[in-house]
């Protein structure tokens, strides 16, 4: 097995702003925790998107997933992503003064860097809301937007290929 | 002559065979980011790094670039090349 070198702009990174905390880590994805960290007595829903690694792609096996970030302008697309789930939620929302006008509480994105073994989280998103609806709705447009926007990149490894070999993925093909 | 470091990430980096570079621009006059694609094909020729850049944007200082053709390059820019993503 070759030692594997990261590139050096693909680093940790963390970053919390009012609406909530976006995080890249070579750390294993701790969702107990990740769900704990969005928690709030308001809330009435938590709605957790977990993204594990598939371990087939047309037909071949998958042994690893490789996951690389530019992390500086990663995680500013993150947080922007999240200002904007919850800018989209406290429209036309008519609350009593000194009521906050979001109706989604806390969001929380955390996505893995470094090598993923196959069926382990990716990336975890968690959302509180008073209320079920938003959440959902939340949690979904975030994992599509992080999916299509974060300068996130991975590489799939598979059985009996050299690893020179293996393919870099794109979410939307050009 | 003043440099910009370029970043490469995903199949820019193992087309390029490097994940960063620091290169030198052609003269004082501010270089257009349009121009770039070819003058980062032309150090790493016949590795096919054309057909990357052509389905890449690009980021400067860390920001997405929307519309190229106004951007220019003074030097002392981190200037990186976005590849399609796939996080998630």
């Amino acid at each position: 097995m070759s030692t594997v070198s990261w590139p050096n702009a693909s680093t940790e990174a963390k970053e919390e702003i009012t609406e909530g905390v976006a995080v890249l880590t070579y750390e294993e994805l701790d969702t107990e925790k990740i769900m704990a960290s969005v928690a709030d007595d308001r809330a009435g829903a938590t709605a957790v998107f977990i993204g594990t690694t598939r371990n087939s792609f047309e037909g071949k096996v998958v042994t690893r997933l490789d996951y690389q970030a530019y992390s500086k302008l990663a995680i500013n697309t993150i947080l922007n992503i999240i200002r904007t789930a919850h800018k989209q939620h406290s429209r036309s929302q008519h609350h009593a003064e000194g009521q906050i006008a979001s109706s989604l509480i806390k969001c929380a994105v955390h996505h893995r860097l470094g090598t993923v073994p196959v069926g382990k989280p990716s990336i975890v998103i968690a959302v509180s809301s008073p209320h079920r609806k938003e959440s959902f709705q939340a949690c979904e447009f975030i994992l599509e937007e992080v999916k299509m926007k974060a300068q996130i990149w991975k590489r799939e490894f598979y059985e009996g290929e050299r690893e020179d070999e293996a393919k870099w993925k794109a979410n939307v093909t050009t | 002559m003043p440099e910009i470091k370029v970043l490469y990430f995903a199949a820019a980096s193992t087309t390029a065979g490097l994940q960063e570079e620091h290169i030198p621009l052609p003269s004082e006059e501010p270089f257009p980011l349009s121009s770039l694609a070819t003058l980062l094909s032309s150090r790493h020729p016949s590795r096919g790094l054309d057909k990357v850049l052509a389905t890449s944007q690009w980021s400067v200082d860390a920001e997405m670039v929307d519309e190229p053709e106004k951007v220019f390059l003074a030097g002392g820019e981190e200037v990186a090349v976005i590849c399609p993503v796939s996080g998630g």
